[in-house]
């Protein structure tokens, strides 16, 4: 009796590990790996999550969504992929930078999208010029995931106590994408401020304390060209000499602090720059917002404070004369790796829609990747978004391509020697040109 | 004076004498592994890897598809304007933070601490240890908190409220505070191996100096610093080489900054150029032609010391005597 107990429980336990394996094997696995700043930017990943059982019933398959994200460090993050994509381990979607194409495509790590895209209609909708960014070597590598605008925040707070009226202040993102305020009419307020005692010397103006995106637009703001038509490596010297002058003066007139590259984000830049009182004009990102509101200046109300004592407007025309600023989308791409990169697509398509972009746009202060999302209600009436939206008409974008890590490294050691008073505007230029022959040897054409 | 060969003539001593290499061998064996392993293989593969172009844009994990670039990562590298410039910021690192913390103040500390009540020395000892047991992110926030700029920094709030002027102190003395974060940790390795020392020395010895009638710097001069030679080697040395790789701790403070890799070392570059990169794209072959650099000054440096310090004499059999 006992024996047939143990014969039936054995029998039930293979037969039910039978089922698991089977259902197993019936459910998509589904990896997807997205870098986000808690808790504004959760939606990159979580999106997936309230799209699932849609996919699934549109495609009739189980899925097991797997999501893994973190405020990993860049550098981190995107060795991790690159390791994982060799290991065999990569996640089915990756969130990164759209220039990461420019390494991961020629890598083998990406698969192109050309093909697939056409077949979701979601796709039609996002705004024509995201899609520059996501080309390399004639094909599409990626989904846009957001879009943002790197404008000048300006101190309403400091600009009164220049003198300037609301009308005057509540115009200047006007006046500057019409041309009509340049940049040198911001450094000559900058210098009035320090002059009349408003804010201290070097704090007429900060740009970010780290190599990032920023600084290209000052170069491509002085005509500067980093890719050819033909797709080529390129640097233009007197643009390059010109953003150098145009950095180092600041810094020579006491508008920009000589040790602002340094500067701790979180420990010193951000408190300092949210507050309103300290610094006149400082270069950041829109999705600086609700981090200030929420990290920052809760304690003084948060948006309405930053409503009250902060505006953002373009960065004002160089010598191009056209203001400008620059996009750096972030992008679904899909691993080579994966075994099932049509399921992958679709749950990227299912999440691109006005309804689940605003809640990431809203949340962050990332601009709208979709045309109709400027047609949302959610979107349109959102004062931020509604007011910076208009910035993707003027925006830029960094290259993809494999030698942009050694073209922006030496461009931003010419910043470093310009602001540190190393070298001049002419000397930081030779010393990122050379820089730039070294590392890229044929791959880089000097103009 | 004759030589009593064993029984068994000369088979029997071959048999012998094998025996005793394979007994050596084998007690050297695990450590011989761990070398071979952690050592030697990483070694050779981080020289091949030199030898390639390897980058985020072709990176693969099999040896044989990766490009053969010869020499040119060298090249690239002696041709690098910034090359010298952070290979004296090494040697000036390496030389500042070795000489004042980790051998000078390590030893201050150790004969400081060991000629105090026991207990009281036992605690100074316990609270050097703390900079190394810290997590070093942890380590190097306390630090930034502390030195901040005005109105952030714990220093620069105490200097606003005495009415005196506010710095931004990393900033503008970054190889002050990178040796000095450094060195804090460093004190603590020596001070454990001196300290251990010293505490070995037969007491006898200690006291017959005294009873001869030196005074306690004396004792220190003429007894117990002869009598450490060994440790001291071995602390100038392991922390020579330790502080040539080390970087985590600059990265974190500074990261090579502020300016032209003011505070940049050669293992900073290193992890730069093959393992951190805000753009991606990192160059595993470039930063692995720097991790070979390194380590061909680190083995010769090490046999320098070795000769320097006269490494046969120094393990042949102690001459002091214990009771």
């Amino acid at each position: 009796m006992f024996r047939r107990y143990i014969f039936a429980f054995v029998l039930l336990l293979l037969l039910s590990s039978f089922a698991g394996m089977a259902m197993a094997q019936d459910a998509v696995s589904i990896t997807i790996r997205c870098i986000a700043s808690p808790p504004e930017e959760d939606w990159r990943c979580n999106n997936f999550a309230t799209v699932e059982e849609q996919v699934e019933a549109e495609l009739g398959i189980e899925i097991e969504l797997n999501l893994i994200q973190d405020n990993a460090s860049w550098g981190d993050y995107k060795n991790e992929f690159v390791l994982a994509s060799e290991a065999g381990e990569a996640p089915d979607i990756v969130l990164s930078g759209h220039e990461d194409i420019g390494a991961w495509a020629p890598a083998g790590f990406i698969i192109p999208l050309d093909d697939m895209i056409p077949m979701h209609s979601e796709f039609e909708d996002i705004v024509p010029s995201l899609w520059d960014s996501h080309g390399y070597a004639g094909q599409i590598w990626g989904i846009p995931q957001d879009a943002e605008a790197r404008p000048i925040f300006y101190s309403k707070l400091l600009l009164r106590d220049l003198g300037w009226s609301e009308e005057e202040i509540e115009s200047l993102p006007e006046r500057v994408a019409a041309g009509e305020w340049t940049f040198a009419d911001m450094m000559a307020t900058a210098e009035a401020a320090i002059d009349e005692g408003i804010v201290d010397s070097g704090n007429g103006w900060w740009h970010r304390p780290s190599n990032g995106p920023d600084f290209l637009y000052y170069y491509y703001g002085h005509g500067g060209e980093v890719l050819d038509m033909d797709g080529n490596l390129v640097v233009d010297r007197d643009a390059l000499v010109a953003t150098y002058e145009l950095l180092g003066g600041a810094v020579a007139s006491g508008v920009l602090r000589s040790d602002v590259i340094g500067l701790d984000w979180n420990e010193v830049w951000h408190p300092t720059v949210a507050q309103a009182d300290t610094v006149l004009f400082a270069a950041g990102g829109t999705w600086n917002w609700p981090n200030w509101a929420i990290n920052y200046v809760a304690d003084k109300g948060g948006d309405e404070f930053l409503f009250e004592n902060i505006g953002l407007t373009l960065i004002p025309a160089m010598a191009t004369g056209n203001a400008i600023t620059l996009t750096h989308p972030l992008t679904y791409m899909i691993s080579s790796g994966s075994e099932h990169p049509d399921v992958a697509l679709e749950l990227i398509a299912a999440i691109t829609t006005p309804e689940h972009n605003n809640k990431h746009a809203i949340d962050s202060f990332h601009l709208g990747i979709l045309n109709a999302q400027l047609e949302s209600e959610a979107y349109a009436n959102n004062r931020l978004l509604s007011s910076a939206h208009y910035m993707l008409d003027h925006t830029t974008a960094l290259p993809n391509h494999p030698g942009w890590n050694a073209w922006s490294g030496a461009y931003f050691l010419g910043i470093q020697a310009v602001e540190t008073g190393d070298a001049d505007a002419a000397g930081a230029a030779d010393i990122a040109i050379a820089q730039m022959q070294n590392e890229l040897g044929d791959g880089i054409i000097v103009r | 004076m004759s030589i009593l060969k064993p029984k068994g003539g000369q088979s029997q001593s071959s048999r012998n004498a094998l025996r005793s290499y394979l007994g050596a061998y084998g007690f050297m064996a695990p450590a011989g592994v761990l070398v071979i392993v952690f050592f030697l293989i990483p070694v050779a593969i981080v020289l091949y890897l030199s030898v390639t172009n390897l980058a985020s844009s072709n990176f693969t994990s099999d040896l044989a598809k990766m490009e053969f670039v010869g020499l040119r990562n060298y090249e690239t590298l002696l041709n690098d304007q910034f090359a010298r410039k952070i290979f004296f910021n090494t040697i000036f690192y390496v030389l500042f933070t070795l000489s004042i913390f980790n051998v000078s103040a390590a030893l201050i500390v150790s004969l400081l601490t060991t000629h105090i009540d026991r207990n009281a020395g036992f605690l100074f000892r316990a609270l050097w240890i703390l900079p190394r047991i810290t997590s070093p992110v942890v380590y190097i926030l306390i630090w930034k908190r502390m030195m901040a700029e005005a109105p952030f920094g714990i220093i620069n709030q105490f200097n606003e409220f005495l009415g005196q002027p506010t710095y931004n102190y990393v900033a503008t003395n970054p190889w002050v505070f990178v040796i000095v974060v450094n060195g804090f940790i460093g004190i603590s390795f020596g001070m454990i191996i001196f300290t251990s020392a010293i505490e070995s020395i037969p007491k006898d010895l200690l006291n017959a100096s005294l009873v001869d009638g030196s005074s306690k710097l004396q004792r220190i001069r003429y007894v117990i610093l002869p009598l450490i030679r060994w440790p001291l080697l071995f602390v100038v040395t392991y922390q020579t080489l330790s502080l040539l790789t080390s970087f985590v701790e600059i990265q974190l403070l500074t990261d090579g900054g502020p300016g032209l890799y003011r505070t940049e070392v050669w293992s900073l570059t290193a992890f730069h150029r093959a393992l951190s990169n805000y753009f991606g794209n990192a160059q595993w072959g470039y930063g692995s032609a720097f991790a070979v650099l390194l380590v061909l000054i680190g083995v010769v440096l090490a046999v320098v010391y070795m000769r320097v310090f006269r490494f046969d004499e120094l393990i042949a059999e102690p001459r002091v005597e214990v009771l």
